[in-house]
């Protein structure tokens, strides 16, 4: 009997342990792998990263004359600014729509970037890509001869597809075929060959991670085939630091648009010679409401 | 002994038989966090919680990486503050401590103590809330003030602007009951 009201006890007690807590399990197993840039672009060069669904970006991007100026120019600072002034707003979690203004021949552009696929964090899709659009249309009046011109002919395109995949939650690279295309180009110096129309080129933008909330940064947009005389490859190198909803993004660069038609087709500055220019973008994002 | 050994054998098999429990996994939990002229709030429907009514035992928790402010940066900002990466779920274990009918199907103000425990600290706290019984299961809701400081968790900054450190922390969940044995 002795053994009976032990086992009955065992039984009992061992039941009662099923009040214990609950085993804690993970809710989340796997999903899209967060951040691969910490903002939609690098310096000029857009990047994967899009905007939340109902989310603002507010973007100010400057930059200042080439640091090669010296001091009598304060490395660039005396040239003044060129400044592009932007809103993106994400319109579902794939799609985003933008709008800016670029001081530099006051071009005007509209842009929406678009999300195909999220790289996983199962690696099941190991790889994110998009793809992004730009059209802009330069509104200065009395620069470069642009008062004679109709208004299809002040546009410019842009068009490419951004693959990128984040490497051991360090380091992120990204590779975009890239179109631009010019409706008018213009001869700057007399005896300048044709300036070419379209311009192909293959940008690289690159993050290695830092911390988590601060990175290095570099985009390099070299032109494939035909190029306009002069045309050089774009480079930037830049420091980026995330603080409450700012990404505040410090960089060298040698272009001096934010745009990329024109980093491409307009660029006559060799990073590597020692001709670019400081620059620092500035972006908050504003939640506008529940997904 | 027969009469005996029946009697154990019908404590220990009709005592979990007949202890209800009630659990869901798709509980709302909601924060709303304050700074200066603004407030945002963060949700969740990744609840699990369950409650025994033999031993009056209460226990919930949720991934904090279910919550969702409507802002990648700014979810991702709480994360790191509340260092989820090493302490992933906020969770309570307890009991109710005040009176309640099972068999009332009014809404029942309920009284729960145990420990609450978030960013690796643990405190006793003492909830409020409401427990309803429907023909779904028991409709448990809760509100209370959770102070950051108390779980050594520093208030995020936005910039210069600082994150109240009491946030307010409101759940919701219909716990199914479950078949037990």
């Amino acid at each position: 009997m002795k053994s009976i009201l032990l086992s009955a006890f065992i039984l009992f007690f061992g039941l009662e342990s099923l009040s214990a807590q609950m085993q804690r399990t993970r809710a989340v197993q796997d999903g899209p792998v967060d951040e691969l840039f910490l903002i939609g672009s690098v310096a000029g060069m857009s990047t994967v990263t899009n905007l939340e669904a109902n989310n603002m970006n507010s973007l100010i991007m400057h930059n200042f004359g080439l640091v090669s100026g010296g001091l009598e120019d304060f490395y660039g600072l005396d040239q003044g600014a060129a400044v592009r002034l932007g809103i993106d707003y994400g319109v579902t979690d794939k799609l985003s729509i933008g709008i800016g203004r670029t001081s530099v021949e006051d071009n005007v552009d509209l842009r929406f970037k678009y999300t195909v696929l999220r790289q996983l964090k199962s690696d099941k899709v190991p790889v994110e890509v998009a793809v992004k659009g730009d059209i802009g249309v330069t509104t200065q009046k009395n620069n470069r001869g642009f008062e004679d011109f109709t208004f299809s002919e002040r546009l410019n395109y842009f068009g490419s597809v951004m693959i990128a995949r984040q490497f051991n939650g360090k380091f992120t690279l990204q590779v975009a075929p890239m179109v631009s295309h010019f409706n008018t180009v213009v001869i700057d110096v007399v005896g300048q060959p044709e300036p070419e129309h379209t311009h192909f080129g293959v940008g690289f933008a690159g993050r290695i991670k830092l911390g988590v909330r601060n990175s290095l940064t570099f985009e390099y947009l070299p032109v494939l085939g035909e190029r306009t005389e002069g045309t050089k490859n774009h480079f930037a190198l830049g420091y980026e630091i995330e603080t409450g909803g700012h990404v505040f993004q410090m960089f060298f660069m040698a272009g001096q648009w934010f745009t990329e038609q024109h980093l491409l087709a307009r660029n006559t500055n060799d990073f590597f010679a020692g001709d670019f220019r400081l620059g620092f973008n500035v972006n908050r994002i504003f939640s506008l409401g529940k997904k | 002994m027969k009469k005996l050994f029946t009697f154990l054998t019908m404590l220990v098999v009709s005592f979990p038989l007949s202890a209800q429990s009630f659990y869901s996994e798709t509980g709302t939990a909601k924060f709303t966090s304050s700074v200066p002229l603004h407030n945002f709030t963060g949700t969740s429907e990744s609840l699990v919680g369950m409650i025994k009514l033999d031993d009056m035992s209460v226990d919930f928790y949720i991934d904090l990486e279910t919550l969702d402010t409507g802002n990648a940066k700014r979810d991702k900002d709480m994360l790191i503050t509340l260092e989820t990466d090493k302490h992933p779920f906020a969770e309570f274990f307890g009991e109710i401590t005040s009176d309640f009918d099972p068999e009332s199907s009014s809404e029942q103000p309920v009284t729960v103590k145990g420990d609450f425990t978030i960013h690796g600290g643990t405190k006793e706290v003492e909830i409020d809330g409401t427990i309803t019984k429907t023909e779904g299961g028991l409709l448990v809701k809760a509100d209370w003030i959770l102070n950051l400081e108390d779980y050594d968790i520093e208030p995020p900054r936005l910039l210069i602007v600082k994150v109240d450190e009491e946030q307010a922390i409101e759940i919701e969940v219909l716990l199914k009951p479950v078949e037990e044995g």
